[in-house]
């Protein structure tokens, strides 16, 4: 049967971290569902603005086009996330269930004997759910990967935007003002996946 | 999996219920809880069974954090009511419970300690949520001998445990009353059988039709509003109980 050890307290623990990165994550989807607003918002001032603002024309609608890449991208993350914290729940239960086959079998006699069959057959069922875990974890590390190299993309399309706004002419101004509001989201989003990257590789 | 829907929101102030499992096995019974929010804390009633707490935990997490539930309220002492106990205490083992006094020695056969339960005296008590007060208002006798429902006096909403709840075929199961005389034939057998007094029905009846209350939240089935909670009141005062069995 190997070592038996009492593992709830881990899996209680894993459960906890699991549901931070959930937190951290949906802190990320309600960021990233201003994009779409924001670039809206900067679509319309392009549009106001005519002639002068072609460049800024063209960024605001990739932008935009960003955005909706983003919003399923996020889609994802919050799926995986999903499955994460209903596996990691799952196996808090069987954990707690293969505690009470443990605390039988510590208790010795022919009872510890009879049980033992239940606690390997719990102890399969535990490996199984712990291989989808590892597996959703490594998932959510390949997506997580996926929105911060698409984040890069937004970066660079808040610089392109600053960039342009300067040639509005006497739109710069709120040109400028949309362009600082699109770095600001995309910086956000940016530095929140960071941070979440860090916590994932710990 | 469970779905959280939010069914009340006044700012800070929110009621969501978490229901409706399609895939949830037939032999376990469906349940709905609820979760008072006021600010960053909440109340979670009725957590319900072991069986189904990884869709509940999930159910919740998607849309709140459920580190901010600080205190469980189960109406009694039933499995698919509080069986979970052990495994939220897990997560968090600062939480409370509170529980008719009846069953605080019962119910730590699920887990718990003795400083886990917050024993309801039979008259009731206030329930402090922030800057609100909930009433734990008796339900004894319904069906449980030492029993609870949680009523809300500002969202004007009353948890009524295992009162008012339905065993809805499928294709009738959505969350709110849709069509009160079809709904009420699938919660009659359930309320001729498992509730066993008819005085102790009356006495509830009488109480809870003096309380303003826009929706009725059964632990299983579908929410009565409106005009419908009255009408459930007034069906539940002439429905003859602890009979089902003659069935």
């Amino acid at each position: 049967m190997g070592e038996i050890k009492d593992d709830t307290a881990d899996q209680a623990a894993d459960l906890r971290r699991v549901v931070m990165v959930n937190e951290d994550i949906k802190k990320v989807i309600r960021i990233s569902s201003e994009v779409n607003l924001v670039a809206l918002n900067a679509m319309l001032v392009a549009k106001r603005s005519g002639e002068k603002s072609r460049g800024f024309a063209v960024v605001s609608s990739e932008l935009r086009v960003f955005s909706r890449k983003l919003e399923v991208a996020m889609t994802g993350l919050g799926a995986l996330i999903f499955g994460l914290v209903r596996d990691a729940a799952a196996m808090q239960k069987q954990s707690r269930e293969r505690r009470h086959w443990l605390n039988t079998v510590a208790h010795g006699g022919p009872g510890a004997d009879l049980v033992a069959p239940m606690l390997a057959r719990k102890e399969e069922t535990m490996g199984s759910t712990g291989q989808e875990i590892r597996s959703d974890w490594h998932k959510l590390q390949i997506q997580l990967g996926r929105v911060l190299q698409m984040c890069e993309t937004g970066g660079a399309l808040s610089r392109s935007a600053k960039i342009e706004a300067v040639y509005g002419g006497d739109m710069s101004a709120t040109l400028k003002q949309v362009a600082n509001q699109i770095e600001e989201t995309v910086n956000e989003i940016f530095s929140t996946l960071k941070l979440l990257r860090t916590q994932l590789a710990e | 999996m469970k779905k959280l829907e939010f069914i009340y929101e006044n700012g800070p102030h929110k009621w969501a219920a978490i229901s409706r499992d399609p895939e949830k096995p037939n032999y376990l019974i469906d349940t709905n809880e609820y979760l008072v929010i006021n600010g960053n804390e909440a109340i979670l009633t009725d957590p319900g069974g072991m069986e189904i707490f990884s869709a509940v935990f999930s159910a919740i997490s998607a849309e709140f954090d459920p580190y901010r539930i600080s205190r469980l309220f189960a109406s009694h002492q039933d499995p698919d009511i509080i069986s979970a106990l052990a495994l939220w205490l897990d997560f968090n083992p600062d939480l409370k419970c509170y529980l008719s006094w009846l069953w605080a020695t019962f119910v730590p056969h699920f887990g718990g300690k003795e400083d886990t339960f917050i024993p309801i005296p039979d008259e009731g008590m206030s329930i402090p949520l922030g800057n609100l007060t909930l009433e734990a208002v008796p339900a004894h006798y319904l069906h449980s001998s030492g029993n609870f429902n949680l009523y809300d006096a500002k969202a004007k909403i009353l948890f009524s445990g295992d009162v008012g709840a339905a065993m809805l075929p499928p294709g009738e199961d959505s969350l709110f009353v849709e069509n009160f005389d079809r709904h009420i034939r699938h919660a009659q057998g359930f309320h001729r059988r498992w509730m066993g007094s008819n005085s102790a029905k009356l006495n509830w009846c009488e109480r809870v039709s003096r309380l303003d209350i826009d929706m009725l939240c059964p632990q299983h089935g579908a929410i009565y509003r409106g005009e419908d909670v009255k009408r459930f009141i007034d069906w539940f005062s002439e429905l003859e109980v602890g009979s089902g069995i003659k069935d």
